[in-house]
C-alpha cells in the first residue's frame, strides 16, 4: 500500500515543525487534520469504540482545533498503520507496544494507571486458573501433558505472560502439553472453557476473572488459580509478575510539540473523568520502564526478538559452547587426522609403489642374473667339456684309428686280391661287413664326441646313470689303452631312474675316470700283471635308497693341500690342466641335488664318490642285466 | 715245411686291428695266425720256429715291446715288425736294438707292411738255414771222441803227424787214425774243408 517512497525522518519532521510552528502563528487559520489515535481492539471494534472512545474525545475537547479522532485496529491494522505512519499516537496492549518500539521506534510518552495497579504502577499479568475441584493440577509443573486454552498466541496478559511463567516451571507450552489451544476474542470463553471442562487449564489476563465475577458472569468459587502470587497493592489473583499497563505511544513522526500537548492534556485528566471510568483505568501516569517486558519476549523469543528463534543455533552454540568447542575440536582433529592419514596413506602408497617398482626391477634384475649364471654355468660347462676332451685329443685320434686303419687294412687287402684274381667272393662278403662294421664304429665315437661337446641347455630326464658311466667310459677307452689303465665296471643292475642331465652327468664321470687315468699314468707301470694298475667304476643304491657312482684309481693319492683345494676352481695338480674339472663336476652334481666327495682307496689311491637323489615315485627297473667289468 | 717258416703271426688287443691285419696281409698268400695278446702268443710259439710277428706296442697287459724282449731271450727265429699308434724314438730305439726290422707307424701305407713282411720273413728263412746248419755240424762234430776232437783242433792249427804225437804223447801211428776218423765223421775230405767246418761252429 506504499504509494510513496518514504521521506527521511528529519525531512519530514522539519516539514512537520514549519507546520506546527505555523499552526501556532496563525491559530485560526487552518483546518488541521485531526489527531489520529490507533487504538488496539483486542476485544473486537465495539469493545474498544466503548473502552477508549471516551478518552479519544477527550483529546478532542482539548485539542478543539483539531480534533481527535479514533482508529480502532487489530494487531496486524495496527503494524500496518504504524509503519505507514497514517497515525499520530497509538495506544495499545504492552506487548504490542514494545514491538511497535523495537520495529519503527514508537516511544511511550504515558502509562495507564490502572485502577487496579499495584504499588509499582504495573497492573498486567496473567492468571492460570483450572476448576476448583482439580487435585491433580497443584502448581504450573502439573500441567505437562493437560490441555491449556488461552486467549490469543499474541495477547500480553492472555497468553505471553504466563508462557515466560510456564518456562520458568519448566513446562514449555508449545512442547510439554498434551494440547495447547486457543480460543480467540472474546477471552471470555477460556474462563467457560475451563469451567466447563473442555480444556485442564485456561490461561486469563490478570483481573479478567474478577472483571468476569463483577459483571456476574461466572462463579469465581468453581475456580482455583495456580500458582498465586501476592502483589502489594494488586488486588487480582494472578500467577505471575507485573508488568507496566497499555501505553500510549507517539510515532516517531509525531511532532515534539504535538506529543508533549497531549501527554500534559492526559496527565491533567481527572481520576474521576467519565472517559478513564469507561476504560477502567485512575488516569495516566508517567511512562513505566518496560524493561522487564523487553527480558520476557527475549526469553520467549517472540515480538521484537523473534528471530532469536530463527538462529537458534547461534544461541544453542552459544548455550552449549563447551559442547561445540568439543565437537569443533574433534571435528578439527578428525579434519587434521584424515588429512593426516590421506596424507600418510599417499606416502605409503607411493613408498609402496617405489618398493613395488623396485622389486619388479630387482626381480628382473634377478632374473636376467640368474639367466646369466645359467648361461655363463652352460658356457662354463661347455669350456670345461671342450677342455677335457681337448686333454684327451690325442688318445681319442687314437681311437679313431682304430677303424680307420682297419677299414683301411680291409680295403686295401681286398684291392690287392681282386688285382690277383685271388678274391673268395665268401672272404670278400666277411670283409666288406666288417668294413662297414668298422665305419659304424667310427661314426659311433664321432658322435660320442659330438654329443659330449656339444653346446646345449641342460634338460632334466629321467636317464640310467649305467648309461652315463658307459659313454663316459667310451671316451676313454682309447687313453685306458694307451696308459695300459684298464677300466673295470662294476655297475648294479636295479638302478632306478635318476632326474638329471645325461651329458652332464656323462661329463662328470668322464672327468673322474679321465683324472683317475691321468693318476695312474704318472705311477711306474708296473708288471702286466699288477692286479691293482686298474680304475674301478661302480654304481650302486646308497643307504638312503640314492644313486651312487664311485670312481677308484690306485694313482698315487692326494697331499693334504690338493685334498683341501680339489673343487677349488683353477686349482690343479697337472701340468697341462686348467683346474676346472673338479670344480664342474661338483657344481654340476649339485645343480643336480647330489654331492660329490674325495676318499682315500684303502688300496692305495683315491675314490670319487657322487650321489644323485631319485625320482620321486622311482622304482627299481631292476630288469636290465649289466654284463660289464 | 717252406710254408712254416713264411708264417705271419699278428698280436693285437684290437678285434678289428687285427682281423684287417691278418686279412691283408694274408693277400701276400702267407698263413697268418691271430692272437689277442702277447701272453697268448707265448704260449702257442716255439722259439726255434721261424717266421714274421707283427704286434702292436700298446696293449693291456704285456706291451709289444715286452713280447719282443721275451722273444729275444729265447732265441726266437721270428723277425718282428712293431707298429704303434703313435712312436716316439726312445721306443723306437728299444724296439731296434732288440732286433726289430722295423717300426710302423699307424696309419702306415699297406706296401711298405707287406714289403716289411716281406723281408721279415726272408731274414727269418735265413736265420732259420744259418741255424739249421749250424745244428747240422754239431750234430757231426757231437759223433768225435775227446781225443779225436783234440787231433782234429791240432791239425786245424796246422800242425804235422809228428808234432800233435809228440805233444799228446801218441804214437804217430795212433795220430794218423785219429785224424783218418775225424776227416771220415766230420764228412770232409781235406784240411781245408775241415778248417771251415770248424770256424762257422764258432
Amino acid at each position: 500500500m506504499r504509494t510513496m517512497p518514504r521521506p527521511s525522518r528529519s525531512t519530514l519532521a522539519g516539514v512537520l515543525v514549519a507546520l506546527w510552528a505555523g499552526l501556532g502563528m496563525a491559530d485560526t487559520a487552518a483546518a488541521e487534520p485531526p489527531i489520529r489515535v490507533g487504538v488496539l481492539a483486542y476485544r473486537g471494534g465495539d469493545h474498544a469504540n466503548a473502552a477508549w472512545e471516551p478518552t479519544v474525545r477527550y483529546l478532542a475537547e482539548r485539542f478543539p482545533d483539531r480534533g481527535a479522532e479514533m482508529v480502532p485496529l487489530d494487531l496486524p491494522g495496527m503494524d500496518a498503520a504504524v509503519r505507514d505512519r497514517t497515525l499520530d499516537f497509538v495506544l495499545t496492549n504492552t506487548g504490542n507496544y514494545v514491538e511497535l518500539e523495537a520495529r519503527y521506534g514508537v516511544t511511550r510518552v504515558a502509562t495507564l494507571h490502572s485502577s487496579r495497579a499495584g504499588a509499582s504502577g504495573a497492573s498486567i499479568g496473567s492468571t492460570i486458573i483450572v476448576r476448583a475441584e482439580r487435585t491433580d493440577i497443584r502448581d504450573l509443573a502439573d500441567i505437562k501433558g493437560r490441555t491449556v486454552l488461552a486467549g490469543d498466541p499474541d495477547a500480553f496478559g492472555g497468553f505471553q505472560i504466563a508462557w515466560g511463567e510456564m518456562l520458568k516451571a519448566g513446562v514449555d507450552p508449545y512442547r510439554d502439553l498434551k494440547e495447547l489451544r486457543f480460543s480467540g476474542f472474546p477471552v471470555d470463553r477460556v474462563a467457560f472453557a475451563v469451567r466447563d471442562g473442555t480444556a485442564d487449564a485456561g490461561v486469563l489476563r490478570a483481573c479478567l476473572l474478577e472483571e468476569l465475577a463483577a459483571e456476574g458472569r461466572l462463579d469465581p468459587a468453581r475456580f482455583r488459580v495456580l500458582a498465586p502470587k501476592t502483589m502489594p497493592g494488586f488486588d487480582c489473583a494472578v500467577s505471575t509478575d507485573l508488568y507496566p499497563d497499555w501505553p500510549l505511544a507517539r510515532l516517531a513522526s509525531t511532532p515534539e510539540d504535538l506529543a508533549k500537548a497531549v501527554v500534559v492534556a492526559l496527565f491533567e485528566m481527572p481520576a474521576d473523568h467519565p472517559a478513564a471510568k469507561a476504560a477502567g483505568y485512575e488516569g495516566w501516569t508517567v511512562p513505566l520502564d518496560y524493561q522487564s517486558v523487553h527480558a520476557l519476549f527475549r526469553s520467549l523469543r517472540i515480538g521484537p526478538y523473534r528471530h532469536l528463534r530463527e538462529v537458534s543455533l547461534v544461541e544453542l552454540a552459544r548455550e552449549h559452547w563447551e559442547w561445540l568447542a568439543v565437537g569443533v575440536l574433534a571435528l578439527l582433529w578428525w579434519a587434521i587426522h584424515s588429512l593426516r592419514v590421506e596424507h600418510l596413506i599417499k606416502v605409503r602408497t607411493a613408498e609402496l609403489r617405489t618398493a613395488n617398482r623396485d622389486l619388479v626391477h630387482e626381480m628382473a634384475e634377478r632374473r636376467r642374473a640368474q639367466e646369466d649364471a645359467r648361461e655363463r654355468q652352460k658356457e662354463m660347462d661347455h669350456v670345461a667339456r671342450l677342455s677335457i676332451l681337448g686333454e684327451m685329443a690325442s688318445n681319442l685320434a687314437h681311437e679313431l684309428n682304430q677303424p680307420l686303419g682297419a677299414i683301411a687294412n680291409y680295403a686295401r687287402g681286398c684291392t690287392r686280391r681282386l688285382e690277383a684274381g685271388t678274391g673268395n667272393p665268401d672272404q670278400l662278403l666277411e670283409v666288406t661287413r666288417a668294413i662297414a662294421e668298422q665305419a659304424d664304429r667310427a661314426g659311433q665315437i664321432i658322435a660320442r664326441i659330438r654329443n659330449f661337446v656339444r653346446k646345449r641347455p641342460s634338460q632334466l630326464e629321467p636317464i640310467d646313470v649305467n648309461d652315463a658311466i658307459r659313454a663316459a667310459v667310451a671316451l676313454c677307452e682309447g687313453q685306458a689303452r694307451n696308459g695300459n689303465v684298464p677300466i673295470v665296471l662294476s655297475l648294479a643292475g636295479d638302478l632306478p631312474p635318476v632326474p638329471a642331465d645325461r651329458v652332464q652327468i656323462e661329463q662328470v664321470v668322464l672327468n673322474l675316470v679321465k683324472n683317475a687315468l691321468d693318476a695312474m699314468a704318472e705311477t711306474v707301470p708296473g708288471a702286466a700283471e699288477d692286479a691293482g694298475r686298474k680304475v674301478t667304476v661302480s654304481s650302486a643304491r646308497d643307504g638312503e635308497g640314492r644313486v651312487e657312482v664311485a670312481v677308484a684309481d690306485h694313482g698315487h693319492g692326494l697331499s693334504e693341500e690338493a685334498r683341501s683345494r680339489l673343487f677349488d676352481p683353477y686349482f690343479t695338480t697337472k701340468a697341462g690342466g686348467m683346474g676346472l674339472g673338479l670344480s664342474i663336476c661338483r657344481s654340476i652334481v649339485e645343480t643336480h641335488g647330489g654331492h660329490l666327495r674325495a676318499t682315500d682307496n684303502p688300496g692305495g689311491g683315491v675314490v670319487m664318490r657322487f650321489v644323485l637323489p631319485v625320482a620321486n615315485g622311482a622304482l627299481p627297473s631292476g630288469e636290465e642285466q649289466q654284463h660289464h667289468g | 715245411m717252406a710254408d712254416a717258416h713264411r708264417t705271419v703271426y699278428i698280436v693285437d688287443d684290437d678285434p678289428a686291428m687285427r682281423h684287417s691285419l691278418a686279412w691283408l696281409i694274408g693277400a701276400l698268400g702267407v698263413p697268418v695266425e691271430t692272437f689277442a695278446s702277447g701272453e697268448a702268443f707265448l704260449g702257442v710259439i716255439r722259439p726255434d720256429r721261424p717266421g714274421c710277428l707283427v704286434t702292436d706296442v700298446r696293449m693291456p697287459g704285456m706291451s709289444g715291446l715286452e713280447l719282443q724282449d721275451t722273444l729275444a731271450r729265447c732265441g726266437s727265429l721270428l723277425s718282428v715288425i712293431v707298429i704303434s699308434g703313435h712312436a716316439d724314438v726312445p721306443m723306437a730305439a728299444r724296439a731296434f736294438r732288440a732286433g726289430a726290422v722295423d717300426v710302423i707307424e699307424k696309419p702306415f701305407n699297406d706296401q711298405v707292411l707287406l714289403d716289411r713282411v716281406h723281408e721279415a720273413l726272408e731274414k727269418s728263412t735265413r736265420a732259420a738255414a744259418v741255424q739249421a746248419r749250424k745244428a747240422h755240424i754239431q750234430a757231426r762234430l757231437a759223433r768225435l771222441t775227446p781225443r779225436e776232437r783234440q787231433v782234429a783242433e791240432l791239425v786245424v792249427a796246422g800242425k804235422p803227424n809228428k808234432v800233435i804225437a809228440a805233444e799228446i804223447n801218441l804214437s804217430p801211428k795212433t795220430v794218423e787214425v785219429h785224424r783218418h776218423n775225424v776227416m771220415e765223421k766230420l764228412e770232409v775230405g781235406s784240411v781245408a774243408d775241415l778248417t771251415r767246418l770248424l770256424i762257422e761252429t764258432d
